[in-house]
């Protein structure tokens, strides 16, 4: 039932597509910070059109399937003259939908650095962008990073979505090996087990992180 | 960038067809995962250690494990283990047991958060056990219950999309088909995309009705 010699073929092709999953987690996962970072802000400082704008962004990727959003992405690109590059949609669609979810956070975070703090830094002639980059964000970024590390993990668990557009990467590598030696059990336990491993090495390096950062904690 | 959505009209049952679908397998599915979140939360408090164990490696495995390689390990591997199983029973399947740790964990939190002293005190005025549920426990955990659920069930129908890799014919399987025969794939995505945020849209308003019914006592309560 358990074939090994499947086993020892199909490994090296799990591990290098493990590779384009690490690629397209890290990828995403900084598209999501920026758009979900300007978004915060614009949601909190953006005025009434920067408020609505960053409102609309949230709803829509919060109420629709990433699976729909990755093929509207994919489909998109050459709409507006760009090339149809799988890997890159991915990406895009992904960090995109991943974004709105940090927007919340960071919008949560960031409401919960005191008032004074700001006002103390404008009356003392720190300027407006200072603020935010030396002030706010950095402090909003310490008390959401347990909340960051739980998002990261779910941009993780969305990289085999990939696969509907044929990027080759764990679970689809997995699909493509299935379809040539007819049999399953060797190929997705192990990369179930990946999975679960990569899942783990992100939440090692944000309890470090956590603990990194504990001393400046409010 | 020329859409034609016209072209669009002749195909709207078969997507209707497979929204409907789509929503039979949202409900479908979330009352199995809360049935099996009922029997994880009632296996971690009343069971022996080696239950209480086996549940946490459970939930630590499925918070790691994508949905939709849990749907491949159903879909592929069990067959090969001996147990055959259709699309939509794998669909339901894999829905059940992604969604019922994170749906358990929802209930843990809302019960703990009913202070003791209010079942000691319904006690000393002389309720009985299913009074003391029904009267004091539920009400108000199920006001704590219904915000975290929402999200939970949201996210399960969303992932309900994820099925049409397998072959489930719901919505985004209805979408591939249409998009096979009008060769126009970003104005029907786009198309189901809206369809897809209405439906959401329209659930998350219903849920916040419910738990407005649900917590009314609150407004003309003495605290909180």
């Amino acid at each position: 039932m358990f074939d090994v010699d499947i086993l020892r073929e199909s490994i090296p092709v799990i591990a290098s597509a493990a590779l384009v999953t690490i690629q397209l987690t890290v990828a995403a996962a900084a598209v999501s910070l920026t758009v979900g970072t300007l978004s915060a802000v614009l949601q909190v400082a953006g005025g009434r059109a920067g408020y609505w704008l960053s409102r609309a962004y949230v709803s829509l990727m919060r109420g629709t399937p990433l699976f729909v959003q990755l093929l509207v992405v994919f489909f998109a690109l050459p709409l507006l003259g760009l090339r149809s590059q799988a890997f890159f949609a991915a990406v895009l669609a992904i960090g995109l939908n991943s974004g709105a979810y940090v927007t919340e956070i960071l919008r949560a975070a960031i409401l919960a650095v005191p008032r004074g703090q700001v006002e103390a830094a404008v009356t003392i002639g720190i300027g407006r962008l200072a603020v935010w980059r030396r002030i706010v964000l950095p402090q909003a970024a310490i008390t959401s990073l347990p909340m960051l590390a739980a998002e990261l993990t779910i941009v993780l668990k969305s990289t085999p979505l990939a696969s509907v557009i044929s990027v080759t990467e764990m679970t689809y590598a997995g699909v493509l090996i299935q379809a040539r030696a007819f049999s399953a059990i060797e190929v997705f336990v192990p990369i179930a087990a990946g999975y679960i491993l990569l899942a783990q090495v992100i939440a090692r390096i944000a309890r470090m992180l956590e603990r990194r950062f504990e001393p400046l904690r409010g | 960038m020329s859409v034609d959505w016209a072209a669009l009209v002749p195909y709207l049952p078969d997507l209707a067809r497979g929204f409907a679908v789509t929503v039979a397998l949202t409900f479908g599915g979330a009352a199995c995962a809360l049935f099996m979140a009922i029997g994880l939360v009632l296996a971690t408090s009343a069971g022996g250690p080696a239950i209480r164990r086996s549940v946490r490696i459970y939930t630590e495995i499925i918070l790691g494990l994508p949905i939709l390689v849990l749907l491949y390990l159903i879909y592929f591997v069990l067959p090969q283990l001996g147990l055959r199983i259709g699309e939509v029973a794998a669909g339901i399947l894999t829905l059940t047991l992604y969604y019922a740790p994170y749906m358990a964990e929802a209930i843990r939190g809302a019960i703990a958060s009913v202070p003791a002293g209010q079942v000691d005190a319904a006690r000393m005025i002389g309720l009985n056990p299913v009074q003391i549920f029904i009267r004091i426990l539920l009400p108000q955990t199920l006001g704590l219950l219904i915000p975290p659920l929402t999200g939970i069930l949201i996210g399960l129908a969303k992932d309900t999309a994820i099925l049409s890799v397998i072959s489930v014919h719901e919505l985004a399987y209805a979408t591939k088909r249409v998009v096979s025969r009008t060769y126009t794939p970003f104005e029907v995505w786009a198309l189901v995309a809206g369809l897809y945020w209405l439906a959401l849209s329209a659930l998350e308003v219903l849920m916040r009705r419910l738990e407005g019914r649900v917590t009314r006592f609150r407004a003309s309560g003495a605290s909180a």
